[in-house]
């Protein structure tokens, strides 16, 4: 008899009863359950209880269903011994056990004739035990097929027949549907039933059609003949829940194998990792991935290229942390891919200096190797790639490696504190000797611009020299010589330029800036001849007529004159110039400004007095105006006053344009007052109110409007975003950081309010309605710029006339 | 997968080459009578048709799939005949 842990079975003999039918009752339930084997033991117990013939036939019956039992799980030797030992110690039970004892050594052989034999003539509760038998034996249909037990026109053997056409026919190739027709006739309860299912299942599964696959075999019972290959089709169409983790029996993965052409378990592991990267499962992710690792090298370079960077990709985008997916590359593959993977890993998840540090560790693994030329594009496009990974601001990477300066973090290099890779301009320095390309020279001019303005116009002079057609170091020989005030040395690098290519849109702004700067300190200088030439030169270019420009390049002729003397010319000018521009607000703001800055302030005569909208338009045009062309807007804090009072009859550009103006001057009440007016208007600018609203807010001395600019650069950002003013997006999110930062630095933990999740339309809408009801204005600091202007008494004293008869006016 | 095997292309080929190699692919497979065969070549095509982006896929390898699930297409399997008696034959060792 088997051995038995008969612990639940005494358990029930501790509390046995002696009562006949408690105890069947209670043995009926184990059976009903399935539990034949406590059953027994009940039975046991309660026969060396009483002793009873009643409870003997209990143990008998016992005995039967438990052996029973053990068939039907195939365990047909232990049910052979089982049925023989009952026959030994209970003599009148021969008769009962003995076909038990036969149908075990039966079904043990594999006989299935014995079994159809014996189901030709059986009862029907017989017959129906051994199709159930059959169900469960039946692992080749040709045993029926070709049975002689059976009659030729037998139902069963003429299902069989069927069945081993089917089967072999969707094993061998496409079959149609229509084909499979046949199957129908096989009733559920038939011994074939299973294989039916199977059929269509396989069939199914050529047709690439897994859902039906599926269904089919989910249908077929766990313990009929067939099952085995149900489990095999799990694996075969990747179906995570059918598919075992079982050892495989060599037979299992051959058909696996030349199936799938040795891509199955592939498959799997790939179903696998994406669900577990769907559910953001890291573990079972981790698991899937070393398990799908080793079928991915057999795959094409290009396929397993790909299938690794999407698995970096979505992982890296899922919030998942690096590690275990490095461990799990670099343990699966050690050579140049683990590597380079291992470099795009922590790249992705921006680990900058382990990135840098793993890419240098792939380039002198891969030079070794000889997979990368020392020099040429490739060993250029991947340093320059490295220095790409380092922040854009200096400052963050002196932070990182904590250097004070640039000389400081060299000196580390130089020491060895720190690998060579760490330096980006000796990254650079190398990309270049490997190949000097545009792109590196971008790099390098853009890396020495911040640190070293004179080693970033040596390198866009090489640049020049190496790539003697290229505008672009030109352009910026031309900004670098303008930033020094060499004026002539910047036009002489503009006639390169133009040699080059006299239209492009670049060069001409360059070449207007310039004759524009030339004539100033002409005029500056006090040689109105050269600055009348550049002045004819500029009035040939098309920018000069572009807005109000011909206006400002008007009042520079009339300084000319002022400098040459000649009264009566520069009298004439002031005359024409209300007209040219329509307005004598800004015809006194403009010849104000030039005025001031050429030390003529005292030569300037009286304009006509404006209107309220024409002051109003006139600081919104000097705004967009000087704006335009870099310079400096002085504007009389009365003047600004009068504007801040009434904007009502100024179109919605000028009224942007005044938010503007008061953040260029310094005088956020403005600012505050346009945003506030261009709030009430509800145009589609909204988003660019909110952002000037947002500005002049953040410069008010209070926390709680600093609050309020949060508030605004936010809704900003999201109407910018549905208006696709990408600019304004773009700036409200670096007001969002700079604000963030602010409060960083006093304890605000980088944020005054709110989970940091984008606002709701409704909350926008009151944000709105709130801002444009405000009509307090908040206390503003005051700019470094008007401190500065508080100085210029000078220029002040100017405007007072003019401020006086506006006052008059009023 | 490959861009140079879609286009049918050497891996050291110049612009031009890609892009002779690009209109013979689109010939064959134009948009409006093959448009699955003309992206897949449209993709293949934006991933080498210039010097940078041959030296990009070189140095970086292919750009990820946008969709997860596009893993399981890429990994997909052969799907192989082999007549029954490879399948019967896990039957037989089972019941051994």
């Amino acid at each position: 008899m088997a051995k038995h842990s008969k612990s639940s079975g005494r358990s029930a003999a501790s509390t046995i009863t002696l009562d006949p039918a408690v105890c069947r009752t209670r043995i009926e339930t184990y059976w009903s359950n399935g539990k034949t084997r406590d059953a027994l033991d009940l039975a046991k117990d309660f026969l060396k209880a009483t002793g009873t013939a009643e409870a003997e036939g209990l143990v008998l019956d016992a005995y039967e269903a438990h052996t029973r039992a053990l068939l039907a799980k195939r365990m047909y030797s232990e049910a052979r011994n089982l049925a023989s030992t009952v026959i030994e110690r209970f003599r009148r039970a021969r008769d009962r056990f003995t076909p038990l004892v036969r149908q075990a050594e039966i079904l043990a052989a594999g006989d299935i004739q014995s079994l159809l034999a014996e189901r030709d003539t059986a009862t029907c509760s017989r017959r129906l035990e051994l199709e159930a038998m059959l169900t469960r034996e039946v692992r080749d249909p040709r045993a029926i097929a070709e049975s002689e037990t059976l009659r030729e026109d037998d139902a069963l053997r003429k299902a069989a027949r069927t069945v081993c056409h089917l089967f072999g026919a969707v094993t061998a190739g496409p079959v149609p549907a229509e084909a499979l027709a046949p199957l129908s006739s096989i009733p559920r309860h038939s011994p074939l039933a299973p294989w039916k299912l199977l059929i269509r299942a396989i069939a199914a599964y050529y047709r690439r059609d897994d859902a039906s696959v599926l269904a089919n075999v989910s249908a077929m019972p766990e313990d009929c003949g067939p099952a085995p290959l149900a489990a095999a089709l799990g694996v075969l169409t990747a179906d995570v829940a059918a598919a075992s983790d079982r050892a495989r029996t060599p037979e299992v993965n051959n058909l696996l194998h030349r199936v799938s052409g040795g891509q199955a378990l592939r498959q799997l592991h790939a179903t696998r990792l994406v669900r577990a990267l769907a559910a953001r499962d890291q573990a079972r992710a981790t698991l899937s991935l070393q398990e799908l690792l080793p079928h991915l090298r057999l795959c094409s370079p290009s396929i397993r290229q790909t299938a690794l960077t999407t698995v970096i990709h979505h992982w890296t985008a899922l919030g998942l942390s690096p590690d275990p997916l490095l461990r799990a590359l670099l343990r699966d593959n050690r050579d140049l891919d683990g590597l380079r993977f291992a470099a795009l890993i922590l790249e992705r998840h921006g680990e900058w200096p382990d990135a840098v540090l793993a890419w240098d560790g792939y380039r002198a693994a891969a030079v070794r190797a000889g997979a990368l030329p020392p020099a040429g594009p490739e060993m250029s496009r991947l340093l320059l790639h490295m220095t790409e990974l380092f922040p854009s601001a200096p400052a963050d990477i002196l932070n990182e490696f904590d250097a004070e300066s640039e000389e400081e973090l060299q000196a580390k290099v130089r020491s060895g504190e720190l690998p060579e890779c760490m330096d980006p301009g000796h990254l650079l320095a190398r990309a270049r000797a490997a190949e000097p390309s545009r792109a590196v020279f971008r790099a390098m001019v853009d890396h020495y611009d911040q640190r070293d303005p004179k080693t970033a116009e040596a390198e866009a002079e090489a640049w020049r020299r190496a790539h003697p057609r290229d505008l672009e170091p030109i352009l910026y020989l031309i900004r670098a010589a303008e930033r020094r005030g060499a004026i002539q040395k910047a036009l002489a690098a503009l006639a390169d330029a133009e040699a080059i290519d006299q239209v492009n849109p670049e060069v001409r702004r360059s070449r207007f800036r310039l004759l524009l700067v030339s004539a100033e300190q002409h005029i500056k200088d006090a040689r109105p001849d050269l600055a009348e030439r550049d002045l004819d030169r500029l009035a040939r270019e098309p920018a000069a007529d572009e807005g109000d420009t011909s206006a400002y390049l008007l009042v520079l002729r009339w300084a000319v004159e002022r400098t040459r003397g000649n009264a009566t010319a520069a009298t004439e000018i002031e005359d024409g110039l209300t007209a040219r521009t329509g307005n004598p607000g800004l015809a006194h703001l403009i010849m104000t400004a030039v005025a001031t800055s050429f030390g003529l302030e005292e030569m300037v005569n009286r304009f006509q007095i404006p209107s309220q909208v024409q002051s109003v338009e006139a600081l919104a045009r000097a705004g967009a105006l000087f704006r335009k062309l870099g310079r400096a807007l002085f504007v009389a804090p009365e003047f600004a006053a009068r504007v801040e009072r009434d904007m009502s009859g100024v179109s919605t550009p000028h009224l942007h344009a005044l938010c503007e103006v008061g953040l260029a001057i310094g005088r956020y009440s403005l600012t505050y007052a346009a945003s506030g007016e261009g709030l009430a208007r509800g145009t589609t600018l909204v988003h660019r109110f909110l952002l000037a609203r947002g500005r002049a807010l953040r410069m008010a001395t209070t926390h709680r409007e600093h609050e309020r600019a949060e508030r605004c650069f936010r809704a900003a950002r999201e109407l910018a975003g549905r208006a696709r003013d990408l600019e304004a997006v773009r700036e409200a999110s670096v007001a969002l950081k700079q604000i963030a930062a602010e409060a960083d630095v006093f304890g605000f933990e980088g944020r005054f309010f709110g989970d940091g999740a984008p606002p709701t339309p409704e909350e926008i809408v009151r944000l709105v309605v709130e801002e444009r009801s405000r009509r307090d204005v908040p206390p503003f600091a005051v700019s470094p710029a008007r401190r500065r202007r508080r100085k210029r008494a000078k220029q002040q004293r100017l405007f007072d006339d003019f401020m006086a008869s506006l006052e008059k006016d009023l | 997968v490959n861009p140079f095997s879609v286009l049918d292309v050497d891996e050291t080929a110049g612009d031009d080459a890609v892009r002779a190699a690009y209109l013979e692919a689109v010939r064959r497979h134009p948009p409006d009578r093959d448009p699955e065969g003309f992206q897949r070549i449209r993709s293949a095509y934006d991933a080498i048709r210039d010097a940078e982006r041959r030296l990009a896929h070189r140095l970086f390898g292919p750009p990820p799939l946008d969709r997860l699930e596009d893993l399981l297409a890429l990994l997909s399997t052969e799907r192989h005949y082999v007549g029954p008696d490879i399948w019967l034959d896990v039957l037989r060792r089972h019941r051994s």
